[in-house]
């Protein structure tokens, strides 16, 4: 197995245009190890094909250091390797299918471009293994344009398996396909990337995608790396209110407001909306004498209760029944809070508890306050 | 079929028939005089079909319409193939590289096509005797190039621009160089526009007539148009069957060409590169 490890340090990049500079990328730092399915994720436009074809050798960086392994790739003084040279293969947002070429012609391509291309017999059989892994051999002699979408998805990815390259990128390789094939497809991807080892680098603006297929996410927002860890880090602890509202769906409720103390309990006063925070939360937050704070809390850790002590009360706007539970909207003036829960709700107001444990606070620039 | 469909197809019959009689028309007129004994048969009624214009024209030496012919041929193959070459290559450079000035270039390119060619005929004869090149085929080609590398650039550049910046990245990271991505996978796209192209330079050519009766002298490098308006009769007349019969001849070639041309002329061939 060929993984490769990537460094990347302090990597900027900006474009000159006739409407002046734009810094698209600035100062990523990041480690991807060896054999890692790793997942870029954040907005549209946040920057993340444009790191992607820095990785690639398509566009050369403004600053920082680039590394595969021990070896530097691309700098922002000189150093600068091809995309061939540093051995990697890319599958396009748009597929880039070679539309007059054969689907056996697409992905022998890469095979024909080495230095010692290999005999006929050796390619027509590399063609057919990537082919047959992705299930699509019976289309070798097709055309790009009698393929359906998924099918010309899978020869972009054939196309990119074939060599056996060191590290493999894809940007949103699912994003045109439909909703039962993109998960079909997240599946397939997720195994094949198993079974090939090549450290892989994912870009997607699907928090679904990088939740199921990543090992490790990156989460980016206007050029700058907000958080990088496991999913069920992110998930548990987003570090700001981006990453807290990118990630997870339905969206994290979000209530700011200021703190009061009422005999010995403290209270978020959200415009109308006044909530008791649990004790263990109020006693760790006490000492911090913070004034405005966001208290953020996903839909399923709003527990509806029918007894003992709730934490605030909400009336009930909306009901979705999405089949093994029920969502409930409750409009406020900061936004709609929404409650996830097995049961069906019954009258029109809400009472709910929360659990110190499951609680996300954030102070007034938007940073994750520790507890 | 109701009544407006009834309506709409006779205008469209009706229009595509006045089309063509509008084009065909005076080439059936043209062999019709051509084969034909002589000129004036409409008005004496007196006539006589034969192909001895074609023969004559074939045959006979003192008209040199084989030499007009072949200067004809080998100057707008020679343009032809120089000016795709370049501008293909140029239209490369300006759909896909960045460089300072890559929107003014073909602007500049266009402009530079304005001049009316009668405004530097003279200049280019002085420069040309200067240079020694009246009468020979350098003296068409040079000229021929920079006429008509302006319209070449443009057609070649709108086929260029549709074809996916994209299919160049993944080209480069599949490791072809730069000029394997050009003949692999730009060229075969581009096919429809290089051709095209290369048609239109070479009928435009090959129908030239102010630089060509200004820049030559004699049947060694007169092309066909010049060739054909300076027939003379042997007594000083216009002699038409001749005439008729050498422009029937000369429209061969370029019959020929766009018929073999016309099936790369296809659109639809970027189908299936992107998704959608
Ligand atoms: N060549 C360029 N010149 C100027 N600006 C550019 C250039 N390429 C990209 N940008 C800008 O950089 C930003 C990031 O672009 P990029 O393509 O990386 O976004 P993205 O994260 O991939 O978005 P998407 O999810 O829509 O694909 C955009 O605002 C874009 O306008
Ligand atoms: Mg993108």
């Amino acid at each position: 197995m060929n993984a490769t490890k990537i460094t990347i340090k302090s990597l900027a990049k900006s474009f000159v245009t006739f409407r002046g500079k734009v810094d698209v990328l600035k100062s990523i730092d990041l480690e991807i190890e060896p054999g890692e399915f790793f997942v870029l994720l954040g907005p549209s436009g946040c920057g993340k094909s444009t790191l992607l074809n820095l990785l690639a050798g398509l566009e050369k960086p403004s600053g920082g250091e680039l590394y595969f392994d021990q070896e530097l790739v691309a700098d922002s003084v000189g150093k600068f390797s091809g995309p061939f040279e540093r051995d990697i293969s890319m599958v396009f947002q748009s597929y880039a299918l070679y539309p007059h070429m054969t689907v056996e012609g697409n992905i022998a391509f890469p095979l024909t471009n080495l230095p010692q291309v290999p005999s006929p017999k050796v390619m027509q059989a590399k063609v057919k293994e990537a082919a047959t892994l992705l299930q699509i051999d019976h289309l070798l002699d097709r055309k790009p344009a009698e393929l359906s979408g998924g099918q010309r998805q899978r020869v972009a990815i054939g196309r990119a398996i074939v060599r056996n390259p060191k590290v493999c990128l894809m940007d949103e390789p699912l994003s045109n396909l439909d909703a039962k094939l993109r998960n079909e497809m997240r599946a397939h991807l997720k195994d094949l990337q198993k079974k090939l080892g090549v450290t892989t680098i994912y870009v997607t603006h699907d928090q679904l995608e990088a939740m199921t297929l990543g090992h490790r996410i990156a989460i980016m927002n206007n050029g700058v790396l907000q958080q990088v860890g496991t999913p069920v880090e992110i998930y548990r602890a987003p570090i700001n209110q981006f990453v807290a509202r990118f990630i997870g769906s339905p969206t994290m409720n979000m209530l700011t407001g200021d703190l009061n103390e009422e005999n010995g309990s403290l209270y978020l006063q959200a415009d109308t909306l006044k909530i008791k925070l649990p004790t263990e939360t109020a006693c760790k937050l006490k000492p911090k004498n913070l004034k405005k704070i966001t208290l953020g809390v996903r839909p399923e850790r709003l527990y509806v209760i029918t007894e003992g002590e709730q934490n605030l009360a909400l009336p009930v706007n909306v009901i979705e029944n999405v089949g093994p539970e029920f969502l409930i909207y409750s409009f406020h003036k900061q936004g709609q809070i929404v409650v996830r829960t097995p049961d069906e709700p019954v009258g029109d107001s809400l009472c709910l508890a929360l659990d110190a444990g499951h609680l996300h606070l954030f102070d007034d620039q938007g940073a994750r306050i520790n507890l | 079929m109701t009544r407006e469909e009834i309506i709409r197809s006779c205008l469209i019959f009706a229009t595509g028939l006045f089309l063509l009689a509008f084009t065909l028309g005076p080439f059936i007129w043209m062999i019709w005089i051509s084969l034909a004994d002589r000129a004036d048969f409409l008005v004496t009624g007196q006539v006589e079909y034969s192909l001895s214009n074609y023969r004559q024209v074939l045959t006979a030496h003192s008209l040199h319409f084989l030499d007009y012919l072949s200067n004809s041929l080998w100057i707008s193959t020679i343009t032809a193939i120089i000016v795709t070459l370049f501008s293909s290559m140029a239209a490369y450079a300006v759909s896909r590289m960045r460089f300072p000035g890559r929107s003014v270039v073909p602007l500049l390119i266009l402009a530079m096509s304005m001049f009316p060619q009668i405004s530097i005929v003279g200049y280019l004869f002085e420069m040309f005797s200067k240079a020694g090149l009246i009468n020979s085929h350098m003296a068409l080609i040079l000229p021929y190039i920079a006429w008509t590398i302006p319209i070449a650039l443009w057609i070649n550049m709108s086929y260029f621009t549709q074809i996916p910046l994209d299919l160049d990245k993944a080209a480069l990271v599949d490791g072809a160089s730069r000029m394997k991505v050009l003949y692999k996978i730009i060229f075969p796209l581009a096919l429809p526009g290089i051709f095209s192209s290369a048609l239109l330079v070479f009928i435009a050519c090959f129908n030239e007539f102010l630089f060509a009766i200004m820049l030559t002298i004699d049947y060694t490098a007169q092309t066909l148009p010049v060739g054909i308006a300076l027939f003379q009769g042997l007594h000083g007349e216009i002699p038409w069957g001749n005439l008729m019969a050498a422009s029937a001849i000369a429209s061969v070639p370029l019959v020929i060409l766009t018929l073999i041309f016309q099936r790369y002329i296809v659109a639809g061939l970027m189908g299936g590169a992107v998704k959608g």
